[in-house]
């Protein structure tokens, strides 16, 4: 018996390859998600994105494109603009022989409208950088100290500061009192300061700066006595009064006499309003004042200062 | 034809007998030999190179103190380290992978252990048990941990899987955040403070706690007040200062949501109707094992003799005062390259004639500037501590941490055997300290400080300190001590995520770089990497991706 064996080459049929893809939107924010589905016939599928090192037209200077898996592609725009998304379907043989190819694109529009400051600071306090405290309404507090002890040193800090600004976006424009903002310039910060913050897209949306030192007593005296105020590097807020007085002294009712840098500065002893050469404390207990410093015309924005008096007896 | 067929028909008997002698899904835990052997299964994934790679590859390679040899747009490693990947990144599939898989067998010992059958039922039996159940605990949160600070929430895996909770949803990060939370408080109750001889390196209380202070300090946020801030000091009170600490606290006890009874049988304390009179009886105000002299920072090997600095992370430095948990390698001696338990890639990706990472002197003058901890970076042709002669390649630089020094050197070249250091006292010490700078403690925080300071200081008998200063300028400096004691051990990355400062130190360090690497970096999107998209594809859209992928 004779058995007749066909053996034949299988032809390598190549599929015409087909580049068609459906994204859900053509409008984006930056960061925003860009889904794109391929929707063709194709062994292989690349996408260049448009964007920098992504650019279809400059793929023969380096730029590359980002292989999809199972035909579903996400991607987000980190820069505002215009970019031409390209889709290349390939086909190919076996031994990735008989390559050929089919491309489709679309135009994608990315704007930023990003104009929310994240925080806000004074970045060189010496060697500190000194945050702003959020208020409502676009406002801004900015609290700093009158000094500010550092290696056995206590240098002035002046309220004419440098200011950064923390924003998601690297595209959005500053203005201080209507000029360009300048991260090297230092900008008086004893008035309200008006920033407007300028999107890429054109947003402006304003903000004020308030800021108010910590506040401390400028002199404080009792029984004739001058008491000398001392400061932690920790704590701007926290203050020590050491007044030396002679063995024996009573202080049980004392009225000091004392005087802030603002003459508006309400000084408390557990909520208790003091007036100076006024009040009558007792000294045998520990004492703290409490002092309040509030903006001009809006007393609901504050900063407040602790003094805790230590008296020596010698 | 007859015959065969009757002869078929004699063997149903035996067909159907059961097969004796075997372990199956219901008594493969019914000792705790077994749960042993599944716990040692979790353990396993530790030591995998693939896990090994994707915390070095994540955590070291995507930051500033490194340059690579794969960083062409190419590759997926390029891609990874540019921020220019897309959502199918290997590397971003991988790591989700292999941390599920550690999951996957830590859920195995806690949802099988109440097949255990104990023998005798005395408090050591049940010690036995808890203390596996607890290390379980504390590698699951190891490894969500390290799933959450990647891709933010991650769907939370039934202890239990069947084929109708294949896809689950993402929890948020702060579910994920709670759930480790619990794993490492109950952790930290039920381990010994430390685990001495023949178990060292098994995860015990210290490592529980120093993950937990860790955890809590990736969901702080600097320069906003919290109790995540608070709790972390209360921790650092105990472990380092020697504050005590009670069960209830740490667990944040309420016998509303559970009685103190039912926790404790959870938990495999002895019941309280098998407690003998000689036995004791846990309660939620029974003091947490102290920490506070079983670690140190002071350069002492495992028996107390002095090292140096270096020798640390060398094999004499295994299990040493200042080491809390480390991945355990063993030289295999048998010359097979791949195996489990062998640390071999490790070292030669960080110092071999070919690494994948290095440093350079531009970065070492960064992080390190006159420090004395600088001379622990080693260049081209220059000498390491037993003289060996680096061939790095000019101008790039290693750190002296993955040197095996020739003595240690196993019998062939792919069974190191070099335990990897994962969580440090110093850790612990610098986590302390910028809890406290973050409470308002700055002058206790300096201490702090300076005490990890001046311990460094004896490597070359200097006397400089780190200032007093507002609450910016302390942070700043224990920043920089962060960086430079904890450098090139894979946590850069994460650490400038969590500090909210990515995006701008990662993208300032490209702009230096010739090939822009990581100048693309993405403010408010690349700090988390995107679900691997096979995750989002089979899930059918049940698993959300992050924004902006």
């Amino acid at each position: 018996m004779m058995m007749t064996v066909n053996i034949s080459c299988e032809q390598d049929v190549i599929k015409n390859p087909k580049a068609t893809i459906e994204i859900n939107k053509d409008k984006l924010n930056i960061n925003e998600s860009l889904q794109i589905v391929f929707t063709g016939e194709a062994d292989q599928v690349v996408i260049f994105t448009g964007d920098d090192m992504h650019n279809y037209d400059l793929r023969k200077e380096s730029n590359t494109g980002f292989v999809v898996d199972k035909n579903v592609f996400t991607y987000s725009y980190a820069t505002p603009g215009t970019y031409k998304v390209v889709c290349i379907a390939s086909t190919y043989g076996d031994a990735a022989v008989n390559l050929q190819f089919d491309t489709c694109a679309v135009v994608i529009t990315v704007i930023d409208d990003q104009t929310e400051i994240d925080r806000l600071s004074c970045p060189q306090i010496l060697y500190d950088e000194v945050f702003a405290e959020r208020l409502a309404n676009d406002n801004w507090i900015m609290r700093l100290p009158r000094k500010v002890r550092y290696n056995n040193l206590t240098p002035s800090i002046a309220l004419s500061q440098r200011l950064k600004f923390y924003v998601q976006s690297d595209s959005t424009q500053f203005f201080i009192n209507g000029n360009a903002f300048e991260s090297t310039k230092k900008y008086d910060l004893s008035s309200t300061v008006n920033i407007d913050v300028k999107s890429h897209f054109g947003t402006v949306r304003p903000y004020t700066l308030h800021t108010l030192y910590y506040p401390e007593f400028e002199s404080f005296k009792m029984l004739g006595v001058n008491g000398k105020l001392k400061r932690t590097e920790f704590d701007y807020s926290s203050f020590e009064l050491e007044i030396t007085l002679p063995n024996g002294t009573d202080v049980s009712h004392v009225i000091p006499e004392f005087k802030t840098y603002a003459a508006t500065d309400k000084i408390y002893i557990n909520d208790v309003e003091q007036i100076s050469t006024v009040t009558a404390v007792d000294f045998t207990h520990n004492v703290t004042y409490k002092i309040v410093s509030f903006l001009a015309g809006n007393s609901d924005i504050q900063a407040i200062g602790t003094v805790k008096i230590k008296i020596i007896y010698q | 034809m007859i015959g065969l067929l009757v002869s078929l028909g004699g063997c149903d008997d035996f067909l159907t007998k059961e097969v004796l002698g075997n372990s199956t899904d219901e008594n493969f835990f019914d000792t705790k030999y077994k749960l042993q052997a599944a716990l040692n299964a979790s353990y396993d994934v530790l030591q995998m190179d693939l896990f090994n790679e994707c915390e070095w590859r994540f955590g070291e390679a995507c930051a500033d103190d490194v340059w690579g040899g794969d960083e062409g747009l190419g590759s997926q490693m390029g891609q990874l380290v540019h921020f220019r990947f897309n959502t199918s990144n290997e590397w971003i599939r991988n790591r989700y992978d292999i941390n599920y898989k550690g999951i996957h067998r830590a859920n195995q010992v806690i949802a099988n252990v109440n097949r255990v059958k104990l023998s005798i039922y005395d408090y050591n039996s049940y010690r036995e048990i808890r203390e596996i159940l607890g290390q379980a605990k504390f590698l699951r949160a190891l490894y969500y941990f390290n799933l959450v600070k990647t891709y933010g929430g991650v769907p939370i895996r039934q202890e239990t899987e069947t084929v109708d909770n294949l896809v689950i949803p993402r929890s948020t990060a702060e579910e994920v955040y709670a759930y480790i939370e619990k794993d490492l408080r109950e952790a930290a109750i039920m381990l010994p403070a430390r685990y001495v001889g023949n178990d060292a390196g098994k995860a015990d209380e210290g490592a529980a706690v120093a993950l937990l202070m860790k955890v809590l300090m990736y969901q702080a946020i600097p320069g906003e007040k919290s109790e995540k801030w608070e709790e972390i000091v209360r921790l650092g009170e105990f472990f380092v200062d020697g504050t005590p600490l009670t069960f209830g606290e740490i667990l944040k006890f309420d016998n509303t949501v559970e009685t103190w009874e039912a926790l404790r049988k959870r938990l495999w304390f002895q019941p309280q109707e098998e407690i003998q009179p000689s036995d004791p009886y846990e309660t939620d105000n029974t003091l947490l094992n102290p920490l506070h002299n079983a670690y140190s920072i002071e350069y002492k090997d495992y028996y107390g003799n002095s090292i140096s600095y270096v020798e640390q992370f060398f094999q004499i430095g295994e299990f040493c005062k200042g080491s809390v948990f480390e991945v355990v390698f063993k030289e295999s001696a048998d010359g097979s390259g791949g195996d489990e338990n062998e640390g071999t890639p490790i070292y030669t990706n960080h110092y071999s004639t070919s690494p994948q990472i290095w440093s350079t002197d531009a970065i070492i003058q960064e992080i390190f500037s006159s420090d004395a901890r600088r001379s622990f970076m080693i260049g081209h042709q220059q000498y390491a501590p037993d003289g060996e002669i680096a061939q790095t390649g000019p101008g790039r630089h290693f750190s002296l941490k993955w040197y095996t020094p020739i003595k240690d050197r196993p019998q062939y070249g792919g069974d190191n055997g070099k335990n990897r250091r994962l969580i440090r006292y110093a850790e612990v010490i610098l986590m302390y300290a910028e809890a406290l700078n973050e409470c308002g403690k700055g002058d206790l925080a300096l201490i702090k400080l300076n005490f990890l300071k001046s311990q460094a200081n004896k490597i070359d008998n200097s006397s400089n300190l780190y200032v007093g200063g507002g609450y910016g300028y302390m942070r700043d400096q224990i920043w920089k001590e962060r960086r430079i004691e904890l450098c090139y051990e894979w946590d850069r990355f994460f650490d400038l995520v969590r500090q909210g400062r990515a995006a701008e130190v990662i993208k300032i360090y490209g702009a230096k770089r010739a090939n822009k690497r990581g100048y693309y970096f993405r403010k408010g999107i690349n700090e988390l990497f995107p679900i691997p998209q096979s995750e989002i594809d089979i899930s059918n859209g049940i698993v959300v991706q992050n924004p902006g992928y």
